[in-house]
């Protein structure tokens, strides 16, 4: 999946030399998206550390070159081609800011991919799960204001805890990157997507706007 | 140089504007000199048809003819429409699919009344600039979806505009603000404008306008707000009256200026003059009465916006500015709420009338390449997805991804020798397909064989407009595979190509045919001034000047029997010229009467 083909790409307009760029150096002309993963549509290494910054900085930077706002007048496979590649980089970027996507992206690129469908609960946070559902339970049949405060204190104890655990997670990032991981990285990214749906389903019960422990 | 002008279609106003050196700039109506140009159109029994000002006034008369806010519609079908719409409007019943309105025995779409809004436009551009404006950027509300977006797109073109860009109006009013700002950090842009309510949460660094987070309600605006003061007034009346259209019609329209004067007054009346039944309305209503009224509408944004911020994964203490866009948020309720929602006063300083046509204006020059030190990195409002087994909605592209984005999935067969895959795509936040909004089916023909065998990729494309397409290639043989498109709510290819070729054939009427037209509405104006004058103010009237005058009207009503709208405009100005003493002196009586004793020459 490596893209050594990358190296003598071609621009499809001027015929200059485009390596692993997403548009021409000579003539600006998008290019089709780079072979290889979504770190080499940003130009990074595939590593789970990713500096967000620097992350950012890249996707401006390629941003301003790419996208079709930039190729209004020029030929249509020009505008076309910087669609499709502006979709590419977007998606690349989305997925490595959030340091779980990357990680899921990262276990998929070594072919041992997380399974969405995985409804089990991840063992550490058995009691957590069974007390908070409890609660959810009572809470539809008789929404007290205090079972509704009890719910929330949950709620907010639960956040700390994810807080802690995507703290842990890019200290885990940024220590050993080897394949000796995986198992740990699993663990950690299924105890952390468990918990986000379940504070989602916190939320919900509670009457509030929901879905923001996506991103950070 | 080609110019590509910036178009706001707003559901109570349009304007049109585009960048010069300067900066952005408002071009005006080149006979009266208005910035706005009310999103009216009329449709009346004799084939005349009448946009803009005069149309809104003619609305009263014609309150089952008059189209005024057409955007409400734009996308939807006959199952969208609510038990007040159709107190408001006719339908062309019996269909399926579109939305169509019966006006003045035709049935017409509002891609296509919204065509003559934007045509419109055009005139004043094309006048104002000198040249031809073939091309051209829209904006759409934020939270607007596939259907309303292709339905805003279809209007462009028949209007013989090539849309360049779809740009989201908060996400245009940021950039309007933007331009004379080095600020780096995250704004919040609060939008209600007439007819639907936008909130976007943007981060701006280095001249990159990176949108993160949108939210809304496409059918909450001014225009309920509009509507709870109107019953006010109608209450006052017997219920067969207050329940007849043209009286409705009215009363809307004196509630909107009440609604303005408390935006400044502490207390005012909703004015309703009915001369033609003999009954006069008035109804005091006190600022807090006001809020009290509305006050649930207006709380009806507080959680897209508390969406919207979660979504960003950011804290209201964060955001460095809040944005006010729409004239509704002059309204010291809302503005309060802005303020409590966000933690701090909004900007005001560009008037948020015009601050989206600005915006607009702007992002024309960005495409012609005028300005390439700023960009905008939209998102997708609602998510994407397909119905799979069991009528479940599974999302392809979730809300607030950053366009252009795409995604492929892998179709196969159910059953032995199949030849076609069909794909219905829906938008929205539901579990179930079914309470999502339906956008299209897609079919795409597929060579027979056992079931499962096939594997057709499928590319889900959202462009820059925030519109979907979809193109398919079969992975054994690697060949593209057409897609045929059923939209749910919108024009089929067929249908646009056959109103184009009309609006074509046309085109020449049409301009003979529009000139006419507007000569006659003003026709129709004059002599009815004109008339009043002489009954109201007939001792003022000189010697023979009585004679005059109804010579010259005569000749005018001559004029106006026939097809020349030269001959009309010249009957108009003999028409003014000979009635131009007697007004003058109707002028200085009634300011005679405003100063009392003092003189003229005091002042």
């Amino acid at each position: 999946m490596e893209g050594s083909q990358n190296e003598d790409r071609q621009c499809w307009r001027c015929g200059a030399g485009v390596g692993t760029g997403l548009v021409c150096p000579g003539c600006e002309a998008p290019q089709p998206p780079p072979d290889g993963d979504l770190f080499a549509v940003l130009g990074l290494p595939r590593r789970l550390a990713v500096d967000g910054e620097d992350l950012e900085r890249r996707y401006h930077a390629a941003s301003r070159a790419l996208h079709p706002d930039r190729h209004q007048t020029a030929e249509p496979h020009a505008r076309q081609l910087s669609e499709r590649a502006s979709a590419a980089l977007n998606r690349a970027y989305r997925t490595l800011r959030d340091p779980v996507a990357r990680g899921r992206y990262w276990l998929e690129l070594h072919g041992n991919p997380l399974h969405r469908e995985n409804k089990e609960i991840p063992p550490a946070l058995a009691t957590d799960v069974f007390e908070t559902q409890e609660k959810l339970e009572e809470l539809r049949t008789k929404a007290t204001p205090a079972l509704h405060d009890e719910v929330r204190h949950v709620h907010d104890a639960l956040v700390a805890r994810l807080v802690g655990l995507e703290a842990e997670l890019s200290r885990l990032y940024a220590g050993a990157n080897g394949n000796g991981m995986v198992d740990e990285l699993k663990r950690r990214l299924s105890e952390i997507a468990y918990l986000r749906t379940l504070l989602g389903d916190i939320e919900a019960a509670l009457g509030e706007v929901s879905g923001a422990h996506s991103r950070h | 140089m080609e110019r590509i002008v910036g178009i706001d279609l707003g559901t109570t106003n349009s304007l049109v504007a585009v960048l010069e050196d300067g900066g952005p700039r408002v071009l005006v109506d080149p006979e009266t000199g208005a910035h706005l140009l009310p999103s009216a159109v009329a449709f009346l029994a004799d084939g005349e048809m009448v946009v803009g000002a005069r149309a809104r006034e003619l609305a009263p008369d014609h309150p089952f003819e008059t189209i005024l806010s057409v955007k409400r519609f734009m996308g939807l079908g006959f199952e969208h429409v609510s038990d007040d719409d159709r107190r408001r409007y006719r339908f062309a019943e019996g269909r399926e699919g579109v939305v169509r309105f019966a006006v003045g025995g035709r049935a017409v779409t509002p891609p296509e009344v919204s065509a003559h809004i934007l045509r419109e436009l055009k005139r004043w551009a094309e006048r104002a600039l000198g040249g031809t404006v073939a091309k051209a950027v829209i904006t759409v509300p934020a939270y607007f979806n596939d259907s309303q977006r292709q339905a805003t797109k279809d209007a462009g073109r028949l209007a013989g505009l090539e849309v360049l860009r779809l740009v989201n109006e908060p996400t245009a009013a940021a950039l309007a603000y933007g331009l004379d700002r080095a600020d780096e950090g995250t704004v919040a842009v609060y939008d209600l404008g007439g007819g639907t309510f936008d909130v976007s949460i943007l981060k701006l660094r280095g001249g990159i306008f990176e949108v993160l987070a949108t939210n809304g309600d496409t059918r909450l605006g001014g225009d309920d707000l509009d509507g709870r003061l109107a019953e006010v007034v109608l209450a006052e009346l017997p219920p067969e009256l207050a329940a007849q259209p043209s009286v409705r019609a009215r009363a809307r329209a004196a509630a909107e200026r009440a609604k303005r004067d408390l935006s400044a007054a502490e207390r005012t009346e909703v004015v309703l003059d009915l001369p033609e039944v003999g009954r006069h309305a008035r109804a005091p209503i006190t600022r807090s009465d006001f809020e009290r009224l509305i006050r649930d509408i207006v709380q009806r944004t507080v959680v897209p916006c508390r969406q919207a911020l979660k979504d960003a994964g950011i804290d209201p203490r964060d955001i460095r500015e809040v944005v006010a866009v729409g004239g509704s948020t002059r309204v010291p309720l809302v503005r309060r709420l802005m303020a409590e929602i966000f933690g701090r006063p909004p900007l005001v300083d560009i008037d948020p009338d015009e601050v989206v046509a600005l915006g607009a204006g702007i992002q024309a020059g960005i495409l012609s390449g005028g300005r390439r030190d700023m960009l905008l990195l939209d998102v997708v409002p609602l998510s994407l997805g397909i119905e799979t087994m069991g009528g479940v909605f599974t999302r392809l592209i979730d809300r607030n991804t950053t366009i252009p984005a795409s995604v492929k999935e892998t179709f196969t067969t159910a059953v032995d020798g199949q030849t076609v895959v069909d794909v219905h795509v829906l938008q929205g936040e539901r579990e179930l397909a079914a309470d999502n909004r339906s956008l299209a089916r897609f079919k795409i023909p597929i060579a027979p064989m056992p079931a499962g065998v096939p594997r057709l990729e499928v590319t889900f494309l959202v462009d820059a407009n925030g519109i979907l397409s979809v193109a398919a290639s079969d992975l054994r043989t690697g060949l593209e595979r057409s897609v045929e498109v059923k939209p749910s709510y919108g024009l089929t290819e067929d249908e646009m190509e056959r109103m184009l070729e009309e609006s074509i054939d046309h085109a020449e009427d049409d301009v003979r045919e529009r000139q006419l037209r507007e000569a006659r509405v003003e026709t129709d104006v004059i002599l009815g001034a004109t008339r009043q004058s002489l009954v109201a103010h007939g001792r003022l009237l000189a010697a023979g000047e009585r004679e005059r005058i109804d010579a010259a009207v005569s000749a005018l009503d001559a004029a106006r029997a026939g097809e020349d709208y030269v001959a009309i405009r010249d009957a108009i100005e003999s028409l003014s010229q000979t009635t131009e003493p007697f007004a003058r002196r109707i002028m200085d009586e009634s300011l005679q009467e405003a100063l009392g004793n003092r003189r003229l020459e005091e002042l």
